[in-house]
């Protein structure tokens, strides 16, 4: 492998003086200790990986639900699109609705790459150029995500940087496919989304390794510590510094002075959002307090001392939210400035001793070696005032303020999920606070119901005020980010998931904007670790499946372990650390079946597609990163299911059960076109509800390459959940059954009934792909 | 004539939207053309109140009244075939968005390709993505929502109903079809 190397120092002090603004291009450099053979596609370009995109996308055709009928995106507009019209420019609608999924995803990817780029800079700036990139114990195969798009091995620092570089010239391409007067097709378009999405899932995996390889993070680590969480582990006896977004480097500065000050029984740091992973990944004296929809809850409740905010998923009010209650707020990502001025340059003393004062809301600070000072300093010296105030109104005082309610329904009309906030309201003018709480149990913090109300009640603070005693039991044990998964481990569930015999690898990732509360996620994950599922998780999600305890009183991690393995529910960390689900899925193509990663997508692509019975489940998809992190998946034929408000993302992938010739593939031992049941059925769908989400989760497993051991186990489980929450035995069972031996034996009876009556044929179990090139190599 | 605004205030739509429902007899026209409608029935029917039953009761008799197949979503069909019911198939309501953009659909029962559906007790902002969706990419397909808040990517929608009027005009829509006697 050759790849340039380039060094840049702002200064560089060497034997022959001091270099200022010194640059060094090193021309070549050849990896010459990797045997392994480039495969055809090493750093594809937009078009690349087209043909194999295409394949996909007439299996999986888009089915579009527009926003709204017009395009308003240049000053030919607005344009109307509805019917057969076509905008200025010649787009039609459906062109119009791709184009938007690609700037989400392109939005969604930027997030990620630019966070993965401050990393990387500033761990060069810390630790050099070399550093070498450790992904942890039994992870031979490190990186897979980078082996297999750039046929590279990211070893250091700077290989991480050569990455990025790839990946910003990526999302500068499929970006500018947006522009008005560019990409015309929506088939193009969309291959562009599923480009964009491996590039975010690229450099997910940059941002993750780099930070486990330099911040002490566990490394691929089953027994990852258990860490406090919840709103009501906080300790308020000393002062509490709160942290949000998902780049750790401020943070972990602030637990690092901490530590080495000697102040941990004075100060606690706790997190929202992914920051609260990879802060507890950094230092498990950290709290998880929460994902992203608690965060204008803990704000409200004063609790916070000091709110540090660093990148993405930041309530963008946060200074004024503060204000309210006096938390002085540091921002310290150039993405979210939030309007505070900037204090980088001047010393620690005088930036503390502004916001102490009041001087100031709160500082911008780039330099993360300040931010550690600077929050711990402030908050010890604010909170000693702080706690002496109260930030909440008293039942009464609400009883009181209820009684002026119009009646207008404006709050319901503005919750997303329609929950009665007026009916609260009115029980709240008789002193009937109950369902105050009931609301604020699926409530998802926006507070538009504030927003709309015409008498401008503050009605997310008073859910949260009458909830204190719920909030204050909120206390869980939660097992903080492993990072990724071992090869020892892919060796030992290898064959069983390709077989079919650990019947699918679930995986829960993303938001929080769930419809109904976040115990659905929980409850979801531990219907399939019971079923011996391999259940993995992320993000917020990975917190609200841990915000539930059993009648023992443990929550979903404490009674089970973290191995990558059947029935073990895996959490792997932060979004960035989505990578390694992928990552799991594509080593398996490596080890399992020794297929070359490097620049080989389209042939790991296409095993993974039939072989490996892997679903995501973003449950509260509420981002564009969702979206992006979604296309990573879909472009690994991996498919993704999201709760209801995903049908928002305007765009569904929709396979046809009942066109045989979409579920055709060829034999690669022989080159015959074989029909396969239609599995996976779909590659992205909106759920309407837990029940429809459970059973089709279980059918999403279902694979071409199933042996027919694996494929009874798969049957018999979707048929156990379609009867437990449709009510009746699935009608297209028989689709499924390719040969008698396909068939759960307890089951047998129902289903040679229905393959009677459907004149089932018996056919061949092909060594399954889609792509033509495949049979020639001889398949496995 | 008079346009509602739609229940979830943010969700506003283009230059085209629905009329608004009020009296059954508004759809006349559009009922008497019909020649295969399919009745969508969302995961909520069994919690909204019709009569003395629920929407789940209202849609039996609307199914038995004028012999229109029923599909439920989000596992809704527990509730009909609790209830003896046999006419009603299970699917997922994004699944019936992409496959109704196929003319020659048939359907779930077999019966189509359907030219009209009738739709209600989805979540809110589901039922309006999945009209968005038929609007824009089903043309051959008349939407009517008989939700009680205003769907304006359906042809008829009911404008935002007070809980007394959205029962009268369900019952008037049932005597309307030839029932409720």
């Amino acid at each position: 492998m050759k790849k340039k190397a380039y060094i840049k120092a702002d200064e560089a002090e060497t034997s022959f003086g001091l270099f200022k603004g010194l640059e060094v291009r090193i021309g070549q450099i050849v990896d010459d200790e990797w045997d392994e053979p480039m495969g055809p596609t090493p750093m594809p370009g937009p078009t690349t990986l087209r043909s194999w995109d295409y394949k996909l996308l007439t299996k999986y055709q888009p089915s579009y639900m527009p926003y709204c009928q017009v395009c308003c995106l240049c000053t030919f507009g607005k344009c109307d699109l509805s019917g057969d019209k076509r905008g200025a420019c010649g787009l039609d609608m459906k062109g119009q609705q791709a184009r938007i999924v690609l700037i989400a995803a392109n939005m969604g990817c930027s997030a990620h790459l630019a966070h993965a780029r401050h990393l990387v800079e500033h761990l060069i700036e810390e630790y050099g150029p070399r550093t070498k990139l450790i992904q942890g114990p039994g992870t031979e195969i490190h990186a897979p995500v980078s082996r297999l798009v750039t046929g590279m091995r990211p070893r250091t620092l700077e290989d991480a940087s050569i990455i990025l570089d790839y990946c910003e010239s990526q999302l500068t391409h499929t970006m500018s496919a947006t522009h008005t007067g560019q990409e015309g097709s929506w088939m193009d378009f969309e291959s562009k989304v599923f480009h964009t999405g491996m590039i975010d899932q690229l450099s997910m995996e940059i941002a993750d390794l780099v930070q486990v390889s330099t911040l002490g993070m566990p490394q691929a680590d089953p027994d990852a510590p258990l860490v406090e969480s919840g709103f009501g582990m906080m300790d308020t006896n000393k002062a509490i510094i709160l942290t949000i977004g998902h780049n750790v480097v401020p943070a972990s500065f602030i637990t690092d002075y901490i530590t080495e000050n000697k102040l941990n029984d004075q100060v606690e740091v706790g997190g929202i959002c992914c920051t609260a992973w990879d802060i507890t990944r950094h230092d498990p004296k950290a709290k998880v307090i929460g994902p992203i929809s608690w965060q204008l809850r803990f704000i409200r409740s004063g609790k916070a001392d000091v709110i540090v905010v660093d990148a993405q998923c930041i309530r963008t009010d946060v200074v004024t939210e503060a204000k309210k209650v006096g938390s002085p707020v540091i921002s310290t990502s150039d993405k979210a400035v939030m309007g505070l001025p900037d204090r980088t340059d001047d010393s620690i003393d005088s930036i503390v001793e502004e916001i102490v004062s009041g001087k100031i809301p709160g500082a911008y600070i780039s330099d993360p070696h300040k931010v550690g000072e600077v929050a711990t300093r402030v908050a010890l010296a604010v909170k000693p005032v702080r706690r002496k105030k109260r930030y909440f109104p008293s039942a009464k005082k609400i009883q009181q303020l209820a009684q002026d309610c119009q009646k207008c329904m404006e709050c319901v009309r503005a919750c997303p999920n329609s929950l009665n906030v007026q009916e609260a309201v009115l029980a709240a003018q008789s002193g009937n606070m109950q369902p105050l709480r009931d609301v604020f149990k699926n409530c998802i913090g926006c507070a538009r119901c504030e927003a709309a109300c015409p008498n401008d009640f503050e009605l997310h603070t008073w859910m949260v005020a009458v909830s204190q005693k719920i909030c204050e039991n909120e206390k869980f044990i939660v097992r903080t980010g492993r990072g990724a998964i071992q090869d020892t481990e892919i060796r030992r569930v290898g064959q069983p998931i390709v077989f079919g015999e650990i019947p699918g690898i679930i995986a829960h990732v993303g938001c929080a904007n769930y419809p109904g509360g976040g115990q659905d996620v929980h409850d979801m994950a531990e219907e399939f670790a019971k079923r011996r599922f391999i259940v993995v998780t992320s993000g917020c999600a990975a917190m609200s499946a841990g915000f539930i305890k059993d009648e023992n009183g443990q929550t979903i991690y404490e009674r089970r372990s973290g191995e990558f393995d059947a029935g073990c529910v895996v959490n792997v960390g932060s979004c960035v650390a989505n990578s390694h689900i992928a990552g799991a899925a594509i080593k398996i193509a490596a080890i399992f079946a020794k297929r070359n990663l490097r620049g080989n997508y389209a042939e790991i692509a296409d095993y993974i597609h039939n072989r490996v019975g892997a679903v995501g489940i973003s449950w509260g998809a509420m981002s564009q990163k969702a979206a992006s992190i979604a296309a990573g998946f879909w472009r690994l034929g991996v498919p993704v299911i999201v709760g209801p408000h995903g049908s928002k993302y305007r765009r569904m992938l929709l396979g046809r059960a009942d066109r045989d010739q979409d579920w055709m593939v060829y034999d690669a031992r022989t080159g015959e076109r074989v029909y396969t049941a239609p599995g996976p059925e779909h590659l992205f769908y909106a759920a309407e509800t837990v029940a429809e989400a459970n059973v089709l989760t279980a059918k999403l497993c279902i694979r071409p390459n199933d042996t027919s051991k694996g494929r009874a186990i798969k049957l018999s489980h979707y048929v156990d959940l379609h009867e437990k929450y449709m009510g009746y035995f699935p009608e297209d069972v028989w689709k499924y059954v390719r040969r008698e031996s396909d068939i759960p034996i307890t089951l047998k009876d129902k289903i040679l009934a229905q393959m009677k009556e459907n004149k089932w044929k018996e056919r061949p179990i092909p060594d399954p792909t889609l792509l033509k090139e495949q049979v020639f190599t001889g398949g496995e | 004539m008079m346009r509602a605004t739609p229940w979830q205030t943010g969700e506003i739509c283009g230059p085209v939207s629905a009329k608004s429902l009020n009296k059954p007899e508004q759809l006349k026209r559009v009922w008497s053309k019909a020649k295969k409608p399919l009745m969508i029935v969302g995961s909520k029917a069994s919690t909204i109140k019709f009569g003395k039953g629920d929407m789940i009761d209202f849609s039996i008799e609307f199914s038995k009244i004028t012999k229109t197949p029923i599909v439920a979503t989000g596992g809704a069909v527990k509730h009909f075939i609790e209830r003896g019911f046999e006419g009603a198939k299970s699917m997922g309501v994004m699944e019936i968005v992409g496959y109704l953009q196929d003319p020659k659909w048939k359907g779930p029962h077999g019966q189509g390709p359907h030219d009209m559906i009738l739709t209600h007790s989805l979540p809110y902002y589901m039922e309006w993505t999945m009209l968005s969706g038929i609007m824009n990419f089903a043309r051959h397909i008349v939407p009517i929502s008989l939700s009680r808040y205003y769907q304006p990517h359906a042809t008829w929608s009911m404008p935002n109903l007070k809980e007394k009027n959205y029962q009268e005009l369900l019952k008037g829509i049932l005597v309307f079809v030839g029932g409720g006697k």
